[in-house]
């Protein structure tokens, strides 16, 4: 058999790809399948082209700051055809990247629509009228933005947008409302609100943010303001339709009706999994809400098939699918996984970023694990007042009794950045003892992770 | 307790996993993260007087080094690796004739050849041929030695010690006599180097002298098995339909039940009797 291989993966987003690579490192002789790009979401429409987005936005915005530099410029101004262009430049030199991994790798790219037909000892993965079999099939086949046509949330290729029209569009919208303030909807407010744009963001929970821990919301919420963003929160969609000139937001907030009127709309209310038409259900795996139902190691329960990353639930985080893949690739070729528990920390890269791992205050409490918290302002951090980014703070969330790290919550310049430090400390179980003995290297914003771990203790030094 | 993380750390879910004896051991699981190893506390212990022995009518002796060091280990090996037992009985006539020819061989050198020294050289070559038994168990996986070092217990004063004869199924038993003699001598005298007395891969336990038939010894770990080697005496035998006497001798192998299995242990003392009961085989 000229198609049979150890591994097969469907998907090739940063899970599906990196599933690919550690198993073709093991030995195992891989396929990998793509309908469309290499890199799936996260490369081309998704974290990397964003981030190039908001960098523009950022250094943009920054220079309405210069004169608390000692600097000037004559004249602001922006190219947005350019920005959109580099942002595109970036996704394909990361999806071209991808393609050498896979070759490198020795991986073969399969180009076309996975369906799956029962097979032994694994389905077979059938894409056009080539059929694939292996011994292991992984289902990387990611998500995609969530939509309800009922109440006109869909999608129309020119004023209403989910991230992927929002990722290339034309102009920037004189006027934009977005709905949904998760990572998506705000680090696309942020954006277009950076290049001027008038943005209202309609949450439909209690605060902005929602998974983040309170505090933050709240600092976010108001840093969000000062920057000119503007919220309803909350308030629930009653109704989204087009006008002449863009189109119309029916909500309800504070029991009011009200219409919000705007150039465009984009829609960032969740994500579904992508599980259609490939033939799942006639092979029994398990389906719930759109997402494959899978074991600690990514097993559907139908023998030799896996599933990991968006399309196997929450948190959709590419980070997380690559974990989960190469965790599931490796229990395959019988290697031990580790069982260490590994937080999956969660980033936003607005202005300013949000970034947390673990549980929040709230979460910890309801758990009756009797937290104590710490707390650390950026703005009398020396490293951060020297640079002018003085917004935020950081919170620590440690479990009373034992004493062992068990959340931290951030928001501030570049945290993003920082919050690795708190994953590997809970990844090693650490408590306050051991984060309150290390030595942080000053001046750095990072004393700030320093000083909230003393602070939970009633022993921070520089406030 | 043995550590699942990596490098065999404990970490968090091995305390959490882990069953509380004690209302110290519950307290310790309930502070994982700040001492795990708190759990694996010795148990409650109560003094001697609680337990009805009378102040006064008892002499107490100080535990020194050693004597902490044998309760210590033997108290963590017989509580926490599952161990059995095997015994078998061994003919040793041919064993003896053998032993008597080989001495005879070696008077003008003057060393002389214990039946233990026979065992020993017997146990190195039937390791080399059920390597299975020659194993160690780590989280990490089962570590096959490459050699048979073979530790022989030694009553010392104020307890035991187990020199090593490495690499035995290389080794004559000339040598082997020759090396245990030193060994044991200078274990008496408290005289060994930590290498001499540490990390062998199986041990050999003889307390024949003592007249003891049969008994079973606690794992020395990591190695995988101890055999138990009891009194060589004439005995009753049954051959065809016939009772007669032969010199038998009973050993018991103790085996860690994580690496070698019961069908091992058994095929390892097959390969033992049949070296011992035809000692030539042990040359081919």
């Amino acid at each position: 058999m000229a198609d049979a291989f150890d591994v097969i993966v469907i998907g090739s987003g940063p899970g599906g790809y990196v599933t690919a690579i550690r198993a073709s490192q093991l030995g195992l002789r891989t396929a990998i399948v793509e309908r469309s790009e290499l890199g799936g979401i996260c490369l081309n429409w998704g974290c990397i082209p964003t981030k190039a987005l908001l960098k523009s936005g950022e250094v943009y915005e920054q220079l309405d700051h210069l004169k608390d530099y000692g600097l000037a410029v004559e004249k602001k101004a922006f190219d947005f055809d350019a920005v959109v262009k580099r942002s595109r430049k970036v996704a394909a030199q990361l999806n071209s990247g991808v393609a050498f991994l896979m070759k490198k790798h020795k991986i073969e790219v399969v180009e076309g629509f996975a369906k799956l037909e029962k097979g032994s000892p694994a389905p077979t993965v059938v894409v056009g009228d080539r059929k694939l079999t292996a011994k292991h099939v992984i289902v990387a086949t990611g998500a995609r933005a969530r939509t309800i046509p009922a109440i006109g949330l869909e999608p129309d290729g020119e004023r209403i947008w989910t991230y992927r029209e929002a990722l290339v569009p034309k102009a920037a919208p004189k006027t934009l409302v977005v709905i949904g303030s998760g990572a998506i909807g705000m680090e696309f407010a942020s954006f277009y609100r950076a290049l001027g744009s008038e943005v209202t963001v309609v949450e439909m929970m209690p605060r902005i943010l929602p998974v983040e821990d309170e505090e933050v919301s709240k600092a976010a919420h108001k840093s969000f303001e000062k920057r000119g963003i503007r919220f309803r929160v909350p308030a629930s969609v009653k109704k989204l339709s087009k006008t002449a000139k863009g189109v119309a937001l029916e909500i309800e907030a504070a029991g009011k009706a009200e219409t919000l009127e705007a150039d465009v709309c984009i829609v960032a209310v969740g994500i579904v999994g992508n599980v259609e038409d490939m033939g799942l259900e006639a092979l029994g795996v398990k389906i719930d809400r759109t997402h494959i139902v899978t074991d600690s190691h990514g097993g559907t329960g139908v023998p030799g098939l896996y599933a990991i990353g968006d399309v196997a639930g929450p948190p959709w985080l590419a980070h997380k699918a690559s974990h989960e893949g190469v965790h599931c690739v490796e229990h395959i070729a019988g290697l031990k996984p580790t069982n260490l528990t590994s937080p999956i920390p969660g980033c936003t890269y607005t202005t300013p970023q949000v970034a947390s791992v673990g549980l929040t205050e709230a979460q910890a409490k309801e758990q009756g694990l009797d937290p104590k918290v710490g707390r650390f302002p950026f703005r009398v951090n020396g490293k951060a007042i020297a640079a002018g980014e003085t917004d935020g703070f950081i919170k620590t969330v440690f479990d009373g009794r034992t004493g062992a790290l068990i959340g931290a919550h951030m928001i501030g310049h570049e945290v993003t950045e920082m919050v690795q430090g708190f994953a590997i400390a809970m990844t090693l179980e650490a408590t306050e003892a051991e984060l309150q003995a290390t030595v942080f290297p000053h001046p750095t914003m990072s004393e700030a992770m320093h000083e909230s771990a003393l602070d939970a203790y009633g022993k921070a030094l520089h406030i | 307790m043995t550590g699942s993380g990596p490098h065999g750390r404990i970490i968090k879910a091995d305390v959490d996993k882990a069953q509380p004896a004690s209302p110290q051991a519950k307290a310790a699981a309930a502070a994982p993260a700040s001492a795990p190893a708190a759990a694996a506390a010795p148990r409650e212990h109560k003094s001697l007087e609680q337990m009805g022995i009378a102040p006064g009518s008892y002499d107490l002796i100080p535990l020194d080094g050693m004597r902490k060091t044998v309760a210590r280990r033997m108290t963590d090996s017989f509580r926490d690796v599952p161990h059995f037992p095997l015994t078998i009985d061994i003919e040793i006539d041919e064993l003896l004739a053998a032993r008597a020819k080989i001495n005879g061989l070696l008077e003008k050198t003057g060393v002389k050849v214990s039946v233990n020294d026979i065992v020993m050289k017997a146990c190195a070559v039937a390791l080399m041929k059920v390597p299975e038994a020659n194993a160690s168990y780590s989280p990490e996986g089962i570590a096959m030695h490459h050699h048979a070092d073979i530790a022989m217990a030694v009553a010392i004063p104020g307890g035991l010690i187990t020199p090593i004869i490495r690499k035995a199924e290389t080794k004559g038993l000339a040598q082997i006599a020759t090396e245990a003699k030193d060994l044991a001598a200078r274990a008496r005298d408290k005289k060994l180097k930590p290498e001499e007395f540490q990390g062998g891969t199986f041990s050999v336990s003889n307390l024949g002298m003592f007249g003891i038939r049969t008994f079973a010894s606690i794992l020395n770990e990591p190695q995988g098995c101890i055999l138990s080697v009891g009194a060589g005496e004439k005995r009753p035998v049954v051959k065809g339909d016939q009772i007669v006497i032969a010199n038998v001798m009973s050993v018991t192998l103790t085996c860690d039940h994580r690496v070698v299995d019961g069908a091992v242990g058994a095929r390892f003392l097959a390969a033992f009797k049949e070296m011992l009961e035809e000692p030539l085989r042990m040359i081919v």
